[in-house]
């Protein structure tokens, strides 16, 4: 399973994942002396009591002076320890938590800027695991585990010094006490990590059972598969069951263990204090701080179970989280070297891109090439179509041209250049290639068509009305600021395409490259788009990948791709009297979409 | 389970309870001076043994308990997901995959610490705050009125922080979704940010969400920052009451230093329940909302209910004036539509997108439920046949083929599970996925993927078809299931389907005249309605809608 993955190397995870403590030195710098000063103020309780019980209970005389001061001091120890339990809680919180932005963001830009085949090839649901859940176990561990993991060193350091300040003796006993605690806290360890690991493979089979089966019920009950879809289920949850209640039981047997462990080194310091206090060598308040001592001495050991919980996940997330990070797949930035001064302006004001194939071979995979030397230009201002059948390699060309992809041989050329010597906004920002499945952003109209740009009100209206946007816009109620719902499903495909040309429009490249929705659109929708496409072409170098009749015959040229290769191009009526590939695909293409 | 469970948990409170009086008499004896070591010796003994039941008896409840909340848990699930197949498609259509999902996951583990950790929690901590109140209010009357002063204080701030906690930690889990849907929403938009050369905006909106989240766990830290430092200080607090009072009575003679000592111990003893007690209350709540989410699910009815029929699906299929519409919608998406399929025939349907031809055939096997008294196969009403026997019999390739991500051998074998290497060769071949063999890099062992995403659409739709074939129906329904194939081999593959069907039941919906002639006769649908219906000779005599589709296909035919 790919989400258990825990054997990788741990310090170096560690060491990683502590890198990213460097920003906020300050905080656990302070975070640490709020520790120490509040771990003091709790381990002073039981000496300040030990010591009243000893000098004014017990003392001769007794002195309720003396007591009264005792419990002043302890009532600011108490304060003191509140205040920097606290300020220790939330500096480190502070810096979890910043830490945890940082590498979302980081981990966000990072996965944008690699390649759209890497992309791809990943599941959407996966990457949101990394950047969402993964950062949050690791948060957790630098706000909850880290500052107490030294807590409780110190805690246990810092009670051992007292038992010896108080009493050598019977500080050595409790020390022979430590050893079989220490053994079963490392059988713990590995029992732990082991059912940790268990767990987890099971939890993230049934979660990917369930959503595979949830998304898949049709064909479940095309089949009439429910029986055995059930048994593999009810398998699937016997197994988590079985490593839960076995993970369970590591835990089941620890805590008692540790517990038990105390208490009988509770027993031993009574059997053995009432010894020495026998001898006269023992007063009977260290004995009496001593049975609280223990306890505050295994306390964190009994802490360590959860903690160690949350490490094992921060420790798996950390290794899955930096897989993404240090894994590069990118478009490289120029691959040529890159002549001077070409990123600023790459076409002259008013002039439109002129753009050139020249014996492009392409293929996705290895072994199964694509386009197989297509060779073609456009000139400036000219609509070229491009049609061919599924298969031949027309979508191809637009992810070549924006270099969603790079040729695996053969040159593009656009105003001349290898666009392989551009800077990629540069380039992208000449080159728009526009997908028609159209994709909005849940928000507003206006941020789908700003997409973060500042346009002014009159380029946005220029835009609307450009695209035949303003009709449908006057229609809702908050016109440009009508909020659209996920996948923008509170409007119709047509209204949707409108929104996507208004973008394109205002957004304004040099040249366009649209692939048409290949889906059967509704008459209602290729009404709108009639009105909106025309406009959109208009003064633009355009590439359109065509599977619509009026579409073809808008453009000045067309060029038809078979299989890897150019196999005709020309205009329509030219192309319709050579009864090639071309009039074959007219009758057959588009007789059929109806 | 959990009366054996809260057995043990009693077991071990009194036990925890005892172990104070025991360190109270060992020190009264060794404050009194004059004592036998051996005494001391056999209260050392009995702590000891009793420490192994208490760790014993804190395994036993673990056991009991959280076994039984596990298995509770577990049912649960089963419960939820046996339910769930049973109802129709429509249900899962209204509802996020992820959300159907978080009743597995945030909703069961809910329920899990409800029916765990809350009753351990609750009879813990009544029982523990019961018996130490007792004991100190009988034993050690004249102090106890001062030191429990801080618990009530306590419980009631864990009550009141247990609210505000809810509180901010739900405000925080709703930015943490949000966050998680606009990381989903971006990477599903990457190329129009790409395009756009607008990932960087994306950056920014997700920083600011993600601001917003910091800040919204940054409140819920100040003050689940303070919680556990404030239960350290109130106890010590109750320490401080004792060292104060506790101290002038021993002076006074009135207490024993054992007893000093033993109330000492009970005070450390109170803190956990009475946290626990906060915690309960949070936890019984969140249990009882994520219950009724689950029982959301579990009352709503499998609305396709299984015919009592046990006869055999076999005859002619008739279908007599069937409208149906979308629940809810105004439009009818069929509307009085009749026509018969004698059995053993082919049939063709034709339309436009949106005319209603899958909602057609989805009536069939009743993926979507037809009006009593319109689908008849062999003269009885569909609804009549045991569910099971009648999908089983009829056959449907669903436009979207979905796959499992298993090997595309057991996608092809999804029906039947075991099956010869011959059959697979047999339906590879009939849906032409044989031809890809050579690209699949384990052969018929090659994993689909996620959904089937290794294999492009058109390898996915004929693995399908062959998952569909080896079932061999009684009636086998193609609906348009070939969309991603490109034309030659959608008539090849659509010859051969009729080819081996002859004599059987099968309907296919296709927008391509030349395969269509080759079926009995077809069925052309136009908003719902059957506009015309015959043999492909007679339909393209007439003038309409099938006539001007044959047409403009038949130059290209011609060109072959």
């Amino acid at each position: 399973m790919k989400d258990d993955r825990t054997n990788g190397n741990k310090p170096e995870i560690m060491k990683k994942l502590l890198f990213y403590l460097r920003p906020y030195r300050f905080y656990v710098a302070v975070s640490f002396v709020s520790l120490v000063v509040a771990s003091l103020a709790e381990l002073l309780v039981p000496v300040l009591i030990q010591h009243s019980v000893d000098s004014n209970i017990l003392g001769t005389p007794p002195n309720i002076a003396g007591l009264g001061t005792d419990c002043l001091i302890l009532l600011t120890l108490l304060f003191l320890g509140l205040g920097a339990s606290f300020f220790q809680i939330y500096l480190m919180s502070a810096a979890g938590l910043g830490i945890m932005k940082t590498l979302r963001i980081q981990l966000l830009e990072h996965t944008l800027g690699q390649s759209l085949s890497y992309l791809g090839g990943r599941p959407v649901g996966s990457l949101v695991t990394r950047i969402t859940n993964d950062v949050e176990t690791i948060s957790e561990f630098f706000s909850s585990v880290v500052m107490t993991l030294i807590k409780n060193f110190f805690v246990m350091a810092g009670v051992l010094g007292v038992l010896f300040y108080l009493d050598k003796r019977l500080a050595l006993i409790t020390i022979l006490t430590l050893p079989p605690a220490i053994i079963i806290t490392l059988l713990f360890r590995v029992r732990a990590g082991d059912a940790y690991r268990r767990v987890r493979k099971g939890v993230s089979a049934i979660n990917a059972f369930l959503s595979e089966h949830i998304s898949g019920i049709k064909v479940i009950q095309v089949f009439a598969r429910e029986k055995r879809t059930m048994a593999e289920f009810v398998e699937n949850n016997n197994k988590l069951l079985s490593s839960n209640l076995s993970e369970m039981y590591v835990f089941a047997v620890f805590r008692p263990l540790i517990a038990m462990s105390s208490t009988i080194s509770l027993a031993l310091i009574i059997y053995f204090g009432a010894g020495l206090n026998q001898a006269g060598v023992l007063s009977l308040g260290v004995l009496i701080a001593y049975l609280d001592l223990i306890r505050k001495f295994y306390h964190p050991l009994q802490q360590l179970s959860e903690q160690f919980s949350i490490m094992q996940s921060a420790m798996a997330g950390g290794e899955r989280v930096f897989e993404l990070l240090e894994t590069e797949d990118r478009i490289s930035e120029y691959s040529r070297d890159r002549p001077a001064g070409v990123d600023f302006c790459l076409i002259a004001e008013g002039r439109q891109p002129a753009v050139e194939f020249a014996d492009v071979h392409f293929a996705y995979k290895e072994g199964e090439p694509v386009l197989k030397g297509v060779s073609f230009s456009v000139a400036e201002g000219e609509t070229l179509a491009i049609v061919g059948y599924t298969g031949a390699g027309k979508s191809t060309i637009a992810n070549l041209a924006a270099r969603f992809y790079d040729a695996d041989s053969g040159c593009i050329r656009i105003a001349g250049r290898d666009i392989r010597e551009l800077p990629l906004k540069t380039l992208r920002r000449t080159v728009q290639a526009v997908q028609q499945d159209v994709f909005l952003f849940s928000g507003t109209i206006r941020e789908n068509i700003c997409l973060g740009r500042n346009f002014t009100e009159e380029e946005l209206s220029a835009a609307a009305d450009t695209a035949r946007l303003s009709p449908v816009l006057e229609k809702l109620e908050d016109g440009l600021d009508y909020h659209l719902s996920e996948g923008g499903t509170n409007l119709s495909g047509g209204q949707r395409q409108l929104i996507a040309f208004a973008r394109v429009i205002a957004h304004d490249p040099a040249m366009l490259i649209l692939d048409e929705a290949t889906a059967s659109i509704d008459t209602e929708t290729e009404k709108l788009i009639q009105t909106g496409l025309g406009n959109l072409l208009k003064g633009r170098t355009a590439i359109v990948i065509a599977h619509r009749l009026s579409t073809i015959s808008d453009a000045d040229r067309i060029l038809v791709l078979s299989s890897g290769r150019v196999a005709e191009s020309g205009s329509h009526s030219e192309l319709m009297a050579a009864d090639g590939l071309y009039s074959s695909l007219y009758n057959l293409q588009f007789g059929r979409d109806l | 389970m959990y009366f054996p469970g809260l057995i043990c948990l009693v077991v071990t409170d009194a036990g925890q309870l005892y172990i104070p009086q025991l360190t109270k008499t060992a020190i009264d004896m060794v404050a009194s001076g004059g004592f036998l070591l051996e005494a001391v010796l056999r209260i050392a003994v009995i702590m000891i043994i009793l420490s192994v039941l208490i760790a014993a008896g804190r395994f036993g409840w673990r056991f009991f308990i959280g076994g039984s909340a596990r298995k509770i848990e577990s049912g649960l699930r089963e419960e939820l997901f046996s339910h769930l197949l049973r109802l129709p498609p429509d249900f899962y259509e209204k509802r996020k995959t992820g959300d159907m999902m978080a009743r597995f996951t945030n909703d069961m583990n809910a329920i899990r610490m409800a029916c765990g950790m809350a009753v351990v929690s609750l009879v813990d901590g009544i029982f523990m705050a019961a018996f130490i109140f007792i004991i100190l209010f009988s034993q050690y009357p004249l102090i106890a009125g001062w030191i429990v002063l801080p618990f009530p204080v306590l419980a009631f701030l864990v009550l009141g922080f247990g609210r505000i906690l809810g509180r901010r930690s739900k405000l925080v889990q709703e930015g943490f979704s949000a966050l998680s849907a606009m990381v989903q929403e971006i990477f599903s938009g990457v190329r129009v940010l790409k395009t756009f050369t607008r990932e960087g905006w994306a950056v920014e909106k997700f920083a600011d969400a993600n601001n917003e989240y910091l800040s919204r766990t940054m409140s819920l830290v100040r003050i689940w920052g303070l919680f556990f430092p404030l239960i350290n200080f109130l106890s010590g607090l109750t320490a401080l009451l004792l060292l104060w009072f506790g101290g002038r009575e021993v002076i006074a003679g009135t207490l024993s230093p054992g007893d000093f000592a033993a109330v000492l111990s009970y005070l450390s003893l109170l803190v956990w329940p009475m946290m626990g007690a906060g915690f309960t209350i949070n936890w019984l709540e969140r249990g009882a909302a994520s219950l009724s989410r689950i029982g959301e699910f579990l009352d709503a009815e499998p609305s396709i209910k299984s015919g009592l029929s046990e006869q055999p699906v076999s005859g002619a299929i008739e279908v007599r004036g069937l409208s149906s519409r979308w629940p809810g919608a105004a439009e009818e998406v069929l509307s009085d539509i009749s026509f018969t399929i004698p059995e053993g025939k082919s049939v063709g349907i034709l339309g436009r997108t949106g005319s209603g031809k899958s909602s057609l055939v989805n009536l069939i096997p009743r993926l979507y439920d037809p009006p009593p008294g319109t689908i008849f196969i062999g003269g009885r009403d569909v609804r009549e046949y045991g569910l099971e026997p009648l999908r089983r019999s009829v056959g449907l390739v669903l436009q979207d083929s979905f796959l499992f991500s298993q090997t595309i051998k057991q996608n092809i074998g999804y029906a039947d599970g075991d099956l010869s290497d011959e059959m697979i060769a047999d339906a590879a071949e009939f849906s032409t996925i044989d031809r890809d063999l050579k690209n699949f890099p384990f052969g018929w062992d090659t994993m689909v993927g996620e959904r089937g995403h290794t294999l492009s659409g058109g390898q996915k739709q004929r693995v399908a078809i062959s998952r569909a074939y080896l079932t061999d129906p009684e009636i086998l329904i193609f609906d348009d299931c070939l969309s991603a194939v490109d034309s030659e081999t959608e008539s090849e593959i659509l010859r051969q389907f009729l080819e081996k069907r002859k004599g059987r039941t099968s309907i296919i919906i296709s927008n391509r005249t030349g395969t269509l002639s080759h079926t009995d006769f077809i069925l052309v649908l136009e908003d719902g309605r059957l506009s015309a219906s015959g043999p492909h000779e007679q339909l393209i005599e007439a003038k309409g809608f099938y006539r001007d589709i044959y047409k403009l296909q038949q130059a290209e035919d011609e060109r072959r």
